[in-house]
């Protein structure tokens, strides 16, 4: 087609050059330092402004993320926090037991259900959930009035900074058998759907809750990559054309595509989250069945009852299966052409 | 004990295979077999006979200016006066702070949390009298357990820590964090050391008794218990209103909760009252829900067909939507708000709420009225209503702070334990005058900032047994409740262990918590059908019901 080799000739020939160019003349330096650089000492001296601004910023990350993760050793103990004299001392003081946790864990039918029901959410929202900001972002992107846009954005991105427990409190305002459209239904002389208390659509609710508390906040980072995509391209494209479905399918979508996948990929590290509040807060509503996920049976097995070598060999396993999936998501996205997050040198 | 994973030791290698990790498992050889099983904790039971030694000497106090009080409540229930004193006294002459040193205290509230200090005058009054800044972090009682496990397993505790007396049971291994954490009171308080502190003196020893771990003292009991663990109110205005009245019979029960629901416009019939409903049905309630069979075997409430028969109601209640709405789809209290506000016409709660809300809601509906159901029985005979002697709570100190700090700490309690017709307790209850109360003809009534700033804190430090005083707001309160009071104390419930001290299997702990609650709910709002009762039971039995069972048989023989 004609448009589009035009379009991605526009795209290379002119601006595209631009930061190749700048990227090739930066590589050269980065290749000499590492090769026969200054040495240590005088690079410390040239950077030390620099590492001084990391160091916070480090420093908080090795004490509230690396070493916390020593603490999982007790996934392998028969971990009893009142042993010796202080939290080491009652690691060092309690029994070895190697892998009879995981053995527990593997063999706990409410494990697998919490699992099962993690999975669900997170594959149910890459599909109903994931493409929603994009969607919206290129809306808000393709708005004229500037007013409006801005009002828009303002009053989507609101619900992000209430708590779970107004949300859902507003949910239950609206949607509950006592609610407002509970309440509609009745007047026009029909039964109320059971919204808020239904095992069977309760992943439809989170969703739906999820939605409405984060869509507009996820935008933000559409948004700003939206403002990275040349008008130029768009003109030319018009020029030659090219009508609006073919403009957002060749320029507006690989203009995204990098932060999209990048999102995506660190959606799936994330695969075994889909959050604690939201379902410890319904948990009765619904039940154990339909409101456990990873994170809240964490929380039952150790915090609410004490075990807390079990809870740890869970959240363990939580974690490496986040880890593998990343690595994998990671993989998966270099070989399909993309950068990805961790990129290799 | 018969490890759940018995026939598991068999696949061990095949799950381990399946998880990749097959050389991992050869590699260890067979260490695997050996150190895979969590050990035992079987719990405890203490006898009074065992701990007699290390009591502290009771010795009674008596105040200047108190008579008797004017109506003799029945045990458990508390007596009352019908005219408050017109003098109250300090009995406490010493202050109890010496080092200035902010004291850090951790207890329960329900309902919206009170203002800090700093913002809060009810603490700035107390505090300038103990001579001492006492710091509250007040968390929700509801969730209390949860934050004791967290709290205990991090062993990071404050200087004085509320533990109310049902929630220790949900913390396992309770014995060995009480050991590991708290200061060890005996020496500072048995026999006639106890003397040092005359208001904790006047403790009568069975109280003392229930405050025992590991067979020392390792904490202070708060006799603050009124009596019942939990009552029915009903909206008495609302019912007289429609020509209804309080439900006698099951069946009346039923058909009022009918009557008053009406969606449209938006009222329904209570909160969730299940555990009223057990004891319409005689479901035991001792020591968290056992009995003693004729037979004398030992058996849980989960065991009986009374409380599947308490189940079967309830799960009607919800299948036809007689329970409020927000009530089921929201974790959290908001009933009293429903109950006040005419949105729900029945609620369970503690006892605590009756005076309080009583009088905080006529001012703003000067027709408002609660009462309590009697409790009834569904199946005929008398009616079982729990209801225990036991404290409110224990207060704990923390370990290590040196012999002054422990014993300044022990002044502040034994400040805290002042009882009535003291103006020591007149503070802790009502503030300062002015500010959180203003004297009227018959007793203090409190301000609205007193509302806003009073939550029980000190009283959770320590409390003194609850005793029925007049309120001037109130006019027949006290009548009205000991009335209500003599007429259940026949029915209260026996309690087979009684005197006993009971450290529960740290798999009991486990189990009998939010495990087996998340099935019986499950059961309730029709999401599992009745008969999974017996897969539910099995496997709390399994669980570690079981070695609860066999801790009570074996302290009762």
């Amino acid at each position: 087609m004609t448009t589009s080799e035009v379009t991605a000739a526009a795209g290379s020939g002119t601006n595209r050059a631009q930061p190749r160019a700048a990227a090739t003349t930066a590589k050269p330096p980065t290749g000499r330092e590492r090769g026969s650089g200054p040495p240590l000492r005088a690079r410390l001296r040239r950077d030390w402004p620099l590492l001084a601004m990391t160091a916070p910023a480090a420093l908080l990350l090795l004490v509230f993320h690396y070493l916390p993760v020593i603490g999982n050793v007790i996934a392998f103990l028969d971990y009893n926090p009142y042993a010796g004299d202080n939290p080491i001392d009652a690691i060092i003081q309690s029994p070895f037991i190697g892998f009879a946790n995981f053995e527990l864990l593997f063999e706990d039918p409410q494990f697998w259900d919490a699992l099962w029901n993690t999975l669900s959410i997170t594959v149910f929202q890459l599909v109903f959930y994931f493409p929603l900001p994009v969607i919206l972002a290129i809306m808000l992107h393709n708005l004229i009035s500037n007013k409006l846009r801005t009002l828009i954005q303002t009053v989507i991105y609101l619900p992000h900074f209430f708590s779970w427990v107004l949300v859902i409190t507003f949910f239950v305002q609206m949607l509950g058998g006592a609610g407002l459209f509970a309440d509609a239904m009745r007047r026009i002389g029909w039964q109320p759907w059971d919204i808020m208390t239904n095992p069977d659509t309760f992943i439809l609710l989170v969703t739906a809750e999820s939605v409405w508390k984060d869509v507009g906040w996820g935008t933000i980072i559409f948004l700003a990559a939206l403002s990275t995509i040349d008008p130029n391209l768009y003109e030319s494209a018009a020029v030659d054309g090219a009508n609006r479905w073919r403009r957002l399918w060749h320029i507006t979508l690989p203009g995204l595509r990098p932060v999209i996948m990048l999102l995506l990929i660190l959606r799936m590290g994330d695969a075994l989250s889909v959050g604690f509040e939201q379902f410890y807060l319904q948990r009765d509503a619904v039940g154990r069945q339909a409101a456990e996920v990873l994170d809240t049976f964490v929380y039952y097995k150790s915090i609410a009852t004490g075990d807390y070598g079990y809870g740890a060999a869970a959240g363990l396993f939580k974690a490496i299966v986040g880890l593998i999936l990343i690595l994998a998501a990671n993989k998966l996205a270099q070989k399909l052409g993309e950068r990805g997050l961790i990129s290799r040198s | 004990m018969a490890f759940p994973l018995e026939d598991a030791a068999a696949n061990r290698r095949s799950f381990l295979g399946l998880v990749g990790l097959g050389a991992l498992a050869a590699a260890s050889g067979g260490a695997l077999a050996g150190c895979g099983e969590k050990s035992v904790n079987q719990g405890a039971t203490t006898s009074a006979a065992r701990i007699n030694a290390i009591m502290p000497t009771f010795s009674d106090l008596s105040i200047p200016g108190m008579s008797q009080p004017d109506l003799k409540g029945t045990p458990p229930f508390s007596d009352a006066y019908l005219k408050y004193p017109s003098n109250v006294v300090e009995v406490i002459k010493e202050v109890p702070g010496k080092s200035g040193q902010t004291i850090k205290a951790m207890t329960p509230v329900w309902g919206s949390a009170p203002p800090g200090l700093g913002s809060n005058a009810y603490y700035d009054v107390i505090n300038k009298k103990l001579g001492i800044t006492v710091e509250f972090s007040v968390q929700d009682g509801n969730t209390y357990a949860d934050k004791l496990n967290a709290m205990l397993a991090a062993r990071d505790v404050p200087d004085l820590l509320c533990v109310p007396s049902w929630e220790y049971p949900k913390v396992p291994k309770f014995t060995e964090a009480a050991k590991a954490l708290f200061e060890d009171l005996t020496p500072f308080l048995q026999g006639d050391a106890v003397k040092n502190y005359p208001m904790m003196a006047a403790f009568p020893t069975d109280q003392w008794r229930s405050a025992v771990w590991a067979e020392r003292l390792y904490s202070v009991p708060n006799p603050g218990g009124t009596g019942f663990s939990w009552m029915l109110f009903y909206r008495k205005d609302l019912l007289d209103a429609k020509g209804l009245t309080y439900p006698k019979t099951i069946d009346e029960l039923y058909r009022v909760l009918k009557e008053v629901t009406n969606p449209d416009q938006g009222v329904w019939g209570g909160n969730d009252f299940f555990a009223m409903i057990q004891m319409f049905y005689k479901v035991p309630g001792s020591r968290g829900g056992w009995r003693v069979k004729s037979d004398g075997t030992v058996e849980h409430k989960y065991e009986t067909q009374e409380y599947r028969a308490a189940m079967e109601f309830t799960a009607k209640l919800y299948k036809e939507g007689l329970i409020h709405p927000e009530l089921v789809a929201t974790k959290g209290g908001q009933g009293k708000q429903l109950f006040a506000g005419g949105k729900i016409v029945f609620m369970q709660d503690g006892p605590g709420v009756w005076a309080n809300m009583q009088s905080e809601q006529q001012k703003i509906l000067p027709t408002f009225k609660m009462a309590p159901v009697p409790v009834f029985s569904a199946t005929g005979g008398d009616p079982v209503v729990w209801a225990t002697n036991d404290p409110i709570s224990y207060t704990f100190i923390k370990k290590g702070l040196g012999k002054d700090r422990v014993e300044e700490l022990l002044r502040v309690i034994n400040w805290c334990s002042a009882p009535y017709g003291t103006k020591e307790w007149e503070m802790r209850e009502f503030g300062g005058e002015g500010t959180h109360f203003t004297r009227g003809a018959n007793g203090p009534v409190l301000t609205d900032v007193g509302r806003k700033e009073i939550a029980n804190q000190y009283f959770f430090i320590s409390g003194r047994k609850f005793i029925g005083s007049p309120r001037p707001d109130l006019p027949g309160h006290v009548e009205t409740t000991m009335a209500y009071e003599t007429a259940m104390a026949k029915f209260v419930e026996k309690d087979p262990w009684v005197g006993l001290k009971i450290e529960w299997p740290a798999r009991y702990s486990q189990i009998s918590g939010q495990q087996t609650e998340d099935k019986i709910t499950d059961v309730l709002r029709g999401r599992r059908p009745m008969s999974d009762m017996d897969q539910i039971v099995k496997e709390f039995r399994d669980g570690g019901g079981d070695e609860a069972r066999e801790l009570l048989r074996k302290a009762l023989s």
